[in-house]
């Protein structure tokens, strides 16, 4: 593969940047908007993709119908995270996330029986019964090629095609949330990040919002995690890594934490550092083995936080006024 | 006697820190449409009272009653959207919002604070916008501070945010308000508007206020009744006047750090 001029490389970068995007805004709903920090958000996307999977593959259940359920199921596992903590103190819920978020893992891992265990969805019930949803989701996207290839010709490949629905999906999301944002929900939210006693002194149900919002992010989540595993076909319980919840953070504040418009950006910048060190094979990347650029990837996430943080600390889209500290 | 209509009752309450007895046996009531002041030795539990009474703290021991029903226990939101609302002696501006949108965000009966509804009738919610921005922008010049609107609340003094908070609580369409030494650090001439304002809202609207106020001028002359804490407990209560000549509140001051200015002033004996 020689990099940079292979179309290939940039519609698997933009598929990723998309999904990382919508996996984001999950977060960004919660921790730019909400201020919850939530350190398992990975679970939300693990439990998105497995729940889909796990009901087409074992149930018959159509695509479709699993995938609604599969955000369902999610956005209740938000639910049940924030009913109990939130009631306290906000730090309570993240502790608790970062159990959540290793014991989803653990579960994929060791229930088997249920989920395919740490081989993956290749594993759920024999190697043709995995392949449903994939047929289904591949019948999706032909359709959609069908259609696209009357505006592209030739050029509507399989990667342009799953970019241009991911990135529809994720410019939906983000222009819907930019609206939520803007409107008097969402200030109610902002009142509530800041402080959270001046907000239920003007007649605000904190708990209701935090939970609200935490619903939300988790419903993002799961929708990330439906495209992780249409994109990647099979996966498996060490997809769905903490780093996976920390790359979102880097997104998050990238970007610009509370700016919607922050989190493609900050994903395109990592998702090129992402898939670029996976597949660049220019000096001096070639320098490398593979297991090598994994931690160079890290590297250069950190740097270019710390780069951020020195020049930019309210990330390339915020405004500084809003990072005041009293 | 005849018939009064109380609108807050507050009965033998209690509320310990550990140890310490903040609110020790509190008993009073607030008159409908009056103006009450709420006195005592730095310490003595007010704001704790306050705490109590908003739903930030539940009592350990006693009652609180609005409009004759307990909301002790209640959560503060549930109190403030039955009419009592409460501002903060350490203030708390929403620094990170602009001036308009503090005021905004404590408008009741928005649609568009529920999710769906954003979605669902962006007509009505804008509606709601525009009616709830009039009434902002009318407070705000009341306490001089409609030139500020579109300023972040971080740029506002101690005393202007002392003003915000206090045009804030009445977007909440409140019957009882509550403030927590609403003219620390305001300036004077802003603070006598102020009180001119609360008694024009008293006339007009027959709003209730209860302040907590350590000028004694102010509390002598907005307030037709004075309640007096001391070491947690309702020590005093009645008209000013008789208040200021009260054995027990001189003997309470007497105790306090600024003991000797404040029994001057209380018993009117003002050196200025
Ligand atoms: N959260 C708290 N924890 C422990 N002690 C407190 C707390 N809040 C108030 N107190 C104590 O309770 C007493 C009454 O305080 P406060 O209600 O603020 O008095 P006031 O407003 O009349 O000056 C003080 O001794 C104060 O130190
Ligand atoms: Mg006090």
């Amino acid at each position: 593969m020689t990099g940079l001029a292979n179309v290939q490389f940039w519609a698997f970068v933009g598929v990723v940047a998309g999904i990382f995007t919508i996996f984001s805004l999950g977060l960004q709903v919660q921790f730019g908007f909400a201020g919850l920090l939530n350190f398992g958000h990975v679970a939300f996307m693990a439990i998105g993709a497995y729940t889909m999977a796990i009901l087409v593959v074992k149930t018959g259940l159509s695509l479709w119908i699993a995938s609604l359920i599969a955000i369902a199921v999610s956005m209740g596992f938000g639910l049940l995270l924030g009913l109990p903590t939130l009631r306290l103190r906000a730090d309570y819920l993240a502790i608790t996330t970062i159990a959540f978020g290793e014991i989803v893992r653990y579960l994929a891992l060791n229930e088997q029986e249920l989920t395919g265990g740490p081989q993956g969805t290749i594993n759920l019930e024999g190697a043709g019964a995995a392949a449903r949803y994939n047929d289904e989701w591949l019948d999706f996207q032909r359709t959609v090629q069908g259609w696209l290839e009357v505006l592209l010709g030739d050029n509507a490949t399989r990667d342009v095609t799953m970019l241009v629905i991911v990135w529809t999906v994720a410019l939906v999301a983000i222009v819907l949330l930019q609206i939520l944002v803007r409107s008097p929900w969402g200030r109610v939210l902002r009142s509530i990040r800041e402080d959270e006693d001046a907000a239920s002194a003007l007649g605000k149900n904190v708990f209701s919002y935090r939970l609200q919002a935490l619903a939300l992010g988790a419903a993002l989540g799961a929708v990330a995690g439906l495209f992780f595993a249409f994109q990647f076909s099979f996966f498996s319980p060490n997809d769905f890594e903490p780093l996976t919840t920390f790359f979102a953070y880097v997104i998050v504040i990238l970007g610009g934490t509370a700016k919607n418009w922050g989190v493609p950006l900050g994903a395109l910048i990592f998702g090129f550092i992402f898939a670029g060190t996976r597949f660049l094979d220019v000096w001096p990347l070639n320098t490398f083995d593979s297991a090598e650029r994994a931690y160079l990837r890290l590297i250069i996430v950190g740097l270019i936080l710390i780069g951020l943080m020195a020049f930019r600390p309210q990330g390339i889209l915020g405004k500084r006024e809003e990072l005041v500290v009293e | 006697m005849s018939e009064r209509d109380v609108i807050l009752e507050v009965e033998d309450v209690h509320k310990s820190f550990g140890g310490l007895a903040a609110v020790a046996g509190a008993t009073f009531d607030v008159e409908r449409s009056s103006i009450t002041a709420l006195i005592g030795p730095n310490g003595a539990g007010k704001t704790t009272l306050f705490h109590v009474v908003s739903g930030f703290y539940k009592p350990d021991h006693g009652a609180v009653r609005l409009d004759g029903e307990r909301i002790d226990g209640s959560p503060t939101h549930r109190i403030v959207r039955r009419g009592l609302v409460r501002t903060f002696q350490l203030t708390k501006a929403l620094t990170r919002m602009s001036v308009l949108d503090n005021m905004l965000v404590a408008a009741p009966a928005q649609p568009g604070e529920r999710m769906w509804r954003v979605f669902a009738t962006p007509g009505a919610v804008k509606r709601r916008e525009e009616e709830v921005h009039e009434r902002a922008l009318e407070l705000l010049s009341l306490v001089g501070l409609e030139r500020l609107a579109d300023d972040y609340a971080a740029v506002l003094s101690g005393g202007q945010r002392k003003l915000l908070e206090f045009a804030r609580a009445l977007m909440t369409e409140p019957s009882l308000v509550m403030l927590d030494e609403p003219m620390a650090g305001v300036n004077p001439s802003l603070g006598v508007e102020l009180l001119e304002h609360m008694r024009e809202l008293q006339r007009e609207r027959g709003t209730t206020f209860l302040l907590i106020e350590h000028d004694i001028d102010v509390v002598m002359t907005v307030s037709e009744r004075v309640v007096v804490m001391s070491s947690g407990a309702v020590i005093a209560d009645g008209p000013p006047d008789d208040v200021r000549r009260n054995e027990a509140v001189i003997d309470a001051y007497l105790g306090s750090p600024h003991a000797h200015e404040e029994v001057h002033e209380i018993a009117g004996e003002s050196s200025s």
